[in-house]
């Protein structure tokens, strides 16, 4: 049905795809496995006509073709539902799953009735009780979802795309999901599946092919594979020589302590305690509060309760600048949003969370600012030319060693890191796992929340789980596994744990 | 069957900076330069001293003006207030007294009035989460119908002899106000490229939401830009009366449009964060300079702004190629 | 619970914030004026209202499309100026030219405003700049044409701005099938829809492969067209075109738009609320009349409706 020969995609001087090979068959399930930043994404966009490859070639139904935008690909009949998903949260649910296939009456003008009508039959058929008349952005991120999911079942299509569909449902929506999926198959339907979870992947799919750094690195079918073969073929190399060794657990005394902390509709009362010299997981669903949680915790984000303690002193809730002042700091997830200051160079990024080392009587001392650089790019090994590189030309990799520099610096006792190796080369991810682990070793406790569950084994000592705004649990040392946080991730205790 | 296909790291070295992104902060002073020896070429009296130095008298207080700009505008503002400041700052403080013995007093006034409404400005973007566009251009008709108001149509203040001076006299053919103008730049200018103030306007400018994170207090920030905007507004209204030598209610009209025109001409970022104060001073230069050709060539008035128009697009258009 | 019994209308209303304001804050000025005044509770004033209001009006409804998309027309003003001194000046007291001149403007205007569409797809610059630009481009170029009043128009002309039909003003008539037709085609025509869902997400408008260029085009040239439609009424009103007719039109026609709880930012609002804040307007301005304030602090009023108004729909962003 699909098939990508040599495809090529560079972007401001990173090459996100090299030559890759890719193919789909009519009535198959076709898993696309690989680490975060292995060039999944960029593939997804070129077959959707999206993006632009630099080289290679697609066929589509037999021929050569090529896309001069998202409407041709939809046109020959390709759908995409996006990881971050395309809704538009002003529009009601009927309305955005009909959106480019509106329900049409007399003289073409739209059918709201029939709109509103069939949109619930289609609900009805995926097994979910959404309001069609609800507006997007009031319905839960897991509803959403189902809504993404039942865009691709409004039209016949002959390639369905679907990249990490089940990050934000629960099992039951996801059973709904997978049954959807097989009668798409049994149709014909050729499906690319994108997920983390292997167990999934395992359980519905025909192949699965491996992208590792923009490279194509196998494709096999999946009785030919085992789990422990899937995980080194997506990350390169044996666990054992990405993850610095462990130095166990129980050592360190508290250095943090959050209590009953609360965020608006994201996290109810949530408690952890993070301790000196010691790495703690926080892991959990994309959605389960995880970030809000941390946010919270940092000042970065308003909380309705919650106490913090700081060495054993209760602070309350402090403001970011507060918590800078006591020894904190955060590594946000979204690099270019929130993290860098994209415009400036690697020295003002540096030391933005310290302007007082580098200030004398309100003067910036640039000479002063330039040395601290040149001391952080050799200790990080960060890549650039110096002090004065524009962030915004560096690589993934290398713009988290900057923000990472930057908040070691300031960060005396407490570093938060919010998937600190989303978008990151092996090589950047190996060094930045060595980093954290210094870190921790000198006696900073540190937070890592991270959606991917071989780096959460591989460098946790420590795991608190949320599961929809709660934690739902703690495990440390010996007891952490990927199967013991999925079931404190996923399972409903009752009733309790459903959408009021 | 597994096949194993060799895979390749994926290139990550820094990419070189293109020639034309590297000299592309030339191009605004290479421009202007060509555009004063080209004029100078089609017409000999527009080198003449005194046209020289009427381009001075002229560019000052566009210049102040553009300063405060500059400031709203990296912090992803925009500052449309400024035109209704400087009349309105002007006509009341002049309106208690003309007399060189009270200049202080009408400074103040005047300044104060331009920093309380930079403060209404700023309060309103950042606590209310008002556009900048729409606070600004509220805060505009207030002062306006405030202005009229308060004159019932026919404003009544002199300006003080010093400050028709300043705002119109030359020492050897150097006018005063553009001193007054250099001096402000330097002050604000070292303020936004050196200060640890500067570097959290930039941060803020480039992403609020970051600024906050690093402990910045990104509303107090934004809100002193609106601040300084207002009250260079202020200072420009004064020198700018001086300039015309009588206080009119629509002292400063259409200097919103030029200022924005002259800081986007200097590569200072509508979307935030980036450009400088020497830029849109080169900006209101080269604005200035095509205006006064525009005259000195015998062409129609119009043109000037028929060319203010296609100017501020093909500079939008060419920074946004640049940044890609 | 009657929450739960009504959840469509509760949707509606929910989505029409601004529609629900602006009625209440229309009853409540009528009320205070039939108090303040009797001359205040006359048809022919309250006519006179809705009368007065017809250029605002076709103009904001114009700007009302920009603005869903997330995007802004600031070149309206000299628009109507240019088109107006044109009309006029062509015209030239010559009944035969009316209706060759009337068309040609049209026309003219929706050329303009899509030249204003076309540079915001080509350029992918802030339609802020690019209709700023336009404006002063225009206001240039009008100037060019005519320094003062150009020409004049034939008196039959004037019943555009002046005949009634049943007792009611023309234009009044106009606007309020054109608000209708345009109402019913945002929300039945399929372009209607993806005018919201550009200004919803423009980002995820291009992902789902709708027909941005298209709608950017449309919104602009029909801009224009309402900028036609206005010179075209306040020449006839003025008996002339002049070239700074135009002038406070530009600022003015955004108000009502955002004081009718249409959002800046797109995707949301509509023009409903928008001619309800067209009506508020000038009944505020009708009652300041009666209550003998001056027309400077009319424009105070004004600045201070556009803060409450944007105060008063913010939507409370995510503060991380």
């Amino acid at each position: 049905m699909l098939k990508l020969t040599g495809i090529s995609k560079g972007f401001a001087g990173v090459q996100a795809l090299s030559g890759i090979n890719f193919d789909v068959r009519a009535g198959e399930i076709h898993a696309l496995v690989g680490e975060n930043g292995a060039g999944k994404s960029t593939t997804i966009k070129i077959i959707a006509g999206a993006l632009q490859p630099d080289a290679g070639e697609i066929a589509f139904d037999g021929k050569v073709v090529s896309w001069s935008g998202p409407a041709d690909a939809k046109a020959a009949g390709i759908h995409v539902i996006y990881q971050e998903f395309v809704l538009f949260p002003h529009l009601t649910v009927a309305e955005n799953i009909f959106l480019g296939h509106e329900r049409r009456g007399r003289f073409g003008l739209i059918d709201h009735d029939r709109t509103r009508r069939d949109a619930a039959d289609l609900l009805q058929r995926l097994g979910v009780a959404i309001d069609p008349d609800k507006i997007v952005s009031e319905l839960t991120v897991a509803d959403q979802q189902m809504v993404e999911i039942s865009k691709a079942l409004v039209h016949k299509v002959k390639l369905l795309i679907l990249d990490e569909p089940t990050a934000v449902i629960s099992g039951r929506e996801a059973d709904l999901l997978f049954a959807r999926l097989a009668a798409l198959k049994a149709e014909g339907v050729a499906i690319v599946y994108v997920s983390h979870r292997l167990e999934e992947i395992f359980q519905i799919a025909d192949r699965v092919t491996v992208f590792k750094d923009g490279a194509h690195v196998a494709t096999t079918d999946i009785g030919d594979v085992n789990r422990e073969r899937l995980i080194s073929l997506m990350v390169g190399r044996d666990l054992k020589d990405i993850f610095p060794p462990k130095r166990g657990t129980g050592g360190g005394k508290v250095t943090l302590k959050a209590e009953n902390v609360s965020v608006a509709g994201r996290v109810r009362n949530a408690s952890l305690e993070l301790r000196a010299g010691e790495i703690t997981a926080l892991a959990g669903m994309v959605g389960a509060g995880r970030t809000e949680f941390a946010m919270a915790i940092f000042g970065g984000l308003p909380a309705s309760s919650g106490t913090v303690w700081i060495d054993g002193e209760q602070v309350g809730m402090l403001s970011p600048a507060q918590s800078i002042r006591r020894g904190m700091g955060f590594v946000t997830e979204d690099r270019k949003g929130q993290g860098l200051a994209m415009l400036l160079d690697v020295a003002a990024n540096v030391t933005a969370a310290d302007l007082d080392a580098v200030t004398r009587r309100g003067v910036i001392d640039r000479r002063r600012e330039n040395q601290i650089a040149r001391e952080e790019i050799e200790k990080y090994r960060i890549a650039c030319r110096g002090p004065s590189t524009p962030v915004a030309t560096m690589s993934g990799g290398n713009q988290q060693k900057v923000i990472v520099a930057r908040w070691a610096r300031t960060s005396r006792k407490v570093l938060v890191l919010d998937e600190p190796t989303r978008g990151v080369d092996v090589g950047a991810k190996t060094e930045i796992y060595r980093i954290m682990r210094q870190l921790a070793d000198d006696g900073i406790a540190l937070l890592m929340i991270s959606s991917e569950l071989p780096e959460v084994v591989g460098m946790a000592d420590r795991v608190v789980v949320m599961r929809e705004g709660v934690v739902s649990g703690e495990l440390a040392g010996a007891a952490i596994n990927e199967a013991a946080i999925m079931r404190l991730a996923t399972q409903h205790p009752s009733a309790a744990g459903s959408h009021p | 069957m597994v096949d194993l296909v060799q895979s390749k790291p994926a290139a990550a070295t820094e990419p070189k900076r293109s020639l034309t992104s590297r000299f592309s902060h030339l191009a605004l002073p290479v421009f202007l330069i060509l555009l004063i020896v080209i004029s100078g070429l089609v017409s000999p009296a527009f080198l003449s001293g005194s046209n020289i130095s009427n381009m001075l008298l002229q560019v000052a207080p566009l210049g102040i003006v553009v300063i405060g700009q500059a400031y709203v505008i990296i912090l992803r503002g925009l500052d449309l207030s400024v035109s209704s400041v400087m009349a309105t700052s002007a006509v009341i403080a002049t309106s208690f007294s003309g007399q060189n013995g009270d200049v202080l007093p009408i400074l103040l006034v005047a300044v104060g009035i331009g920093v309380a409404t930079g403060i209404v400005n700023g309060l309103l973007v950042t606590k209310r989460s008002v556009s900048p566009f729409l606070a600004t251009l509220a805060t505009m008709i207030v002062l306006q119908g405030f202005r009229f108001a308060y004159t019932q149509g026919a404003p009544s203040g002199n300006v003080p002899p010093l400050f028709r001076a300043i705002g119109s006299a030359t020492w050897n053919g150097i006018p005063y106000n553009i001193l007054v103008l250099i001096v402000l730049a330097v002050v604000f200018g070292l303020l936004l490229a050196r200060s640890r103030f500067g570097r959290e306007v930039y941060i803020t400018g480039g992403n609020p939401t970051t600024a906050r994170l690093l402990g910045i207090n990104a509303d107090r920030v934004t809100i002193i830009g609106y601040v300084i905007s207002g009250a260079m507004a202020a200072i420009a209204g004064l020198v700018l009366s001086g300039y015309v030598g009588i206080v009119d209610n629509w002292v400063g009209r259409g200097f919103e449009l030029d200022s924005i025109v002259a800081a986007v001409m200097g590569g200072i970022s509508l979307s935030g964060g980036r450009g400088g104060i020497v830029g849109g001073l080169l900006g209101a230069a080269v604005l200035v300079v095509v205006f006064n050709a525009v005259l000195l060539f015998g062409l129609p008035v119009q043109l000037q702004i028929i060319i203010k128009g296609v100017v501020i697009v093909v500079a939008a258009a060419f920074y946004v190629r640049r940044s890609r | 619970m009657s929450t739960i019994a009504y959840p469509r209308l509760r949707a509606r209303v929910g989505r029409n914030r601004g529609v629900v304001v602006v009625i209440g804050l229309l009853v409540v000025l009528l009320v205070f004026g039939a108090f303040l005044s009797d001359r205040f509770r006359t048809p022919t004033n309250l006519l006179n209202i809705v009368e007065q209001s017809t250029g605002l009006a076709l103009v904001s409804l114009g700007q009302t499309l920009t603005i869903l998309t997330g995007g802004i027309d600031l070149s309206v003003g000299s628009m109507i100026s240019l088109l107006s001194t044109l009309t006029s000046g062509l015209i030239a007291g010559n009944a035969a030219m009316i209706l060759p001149v009337a068309v040609g403007v049209v026309l003219l205007g929706m050329v303009i405003g899509g030249l204003n569409g076309l540079l915001v797809i080509t350029l992918r610059i802030h339609p802020l700049i690019v209709t700023l630009g336009m404006g002063a481009v225009l206001q240039g170029v009008v100037l060019l044409y005519s320094l003062g009043p150009a020409g004049k128009v034939p008196p039959g002309f004037t019943f555009v701005a002046y005949g009634k039909l049943f007792g009611i003003p023309i234009g009044a008539i106009v606007v309020l099938v054109l608000f209708a037709l345009v109402a019913g085609f945002l929300r039945y025509a399929r372009l209607g829809r993806y005018i919201y869902a550009v200004g919803d997400d423009d980002e995820g408008a291009k992902l789902m492969g709708l027909p941005r260029a298209r709608v950017i085009l449309f919104v602009y040239a029909f801009s224009g067209v309402c900028c036609a439609l206005t010179a075209l009424y306040l020449v006839a009103r003025f008996g002339v075109g002049q070239p700074y007719t135009g002038l406070n039109y530009t600022l003015a026609s955004i108000t009502p738009v955002v004081v009718g709880g249409t959002m800046l930012t797109g995707g949301k609002g509509g023009v409903l609320g928008t001619l309800l804040g067209v009506y508020l307007i000038s009944l505020l301005n009708n009652v300041l009349n009666f209550m003998d304030v001056s027309t400077h602090y009319q424009l105070i009023a004004q600045g201070l409706i556009v803060i409450a108004a944007v105060s008063i729909y913010v939507e409370k962003k995510k503060r991380i």
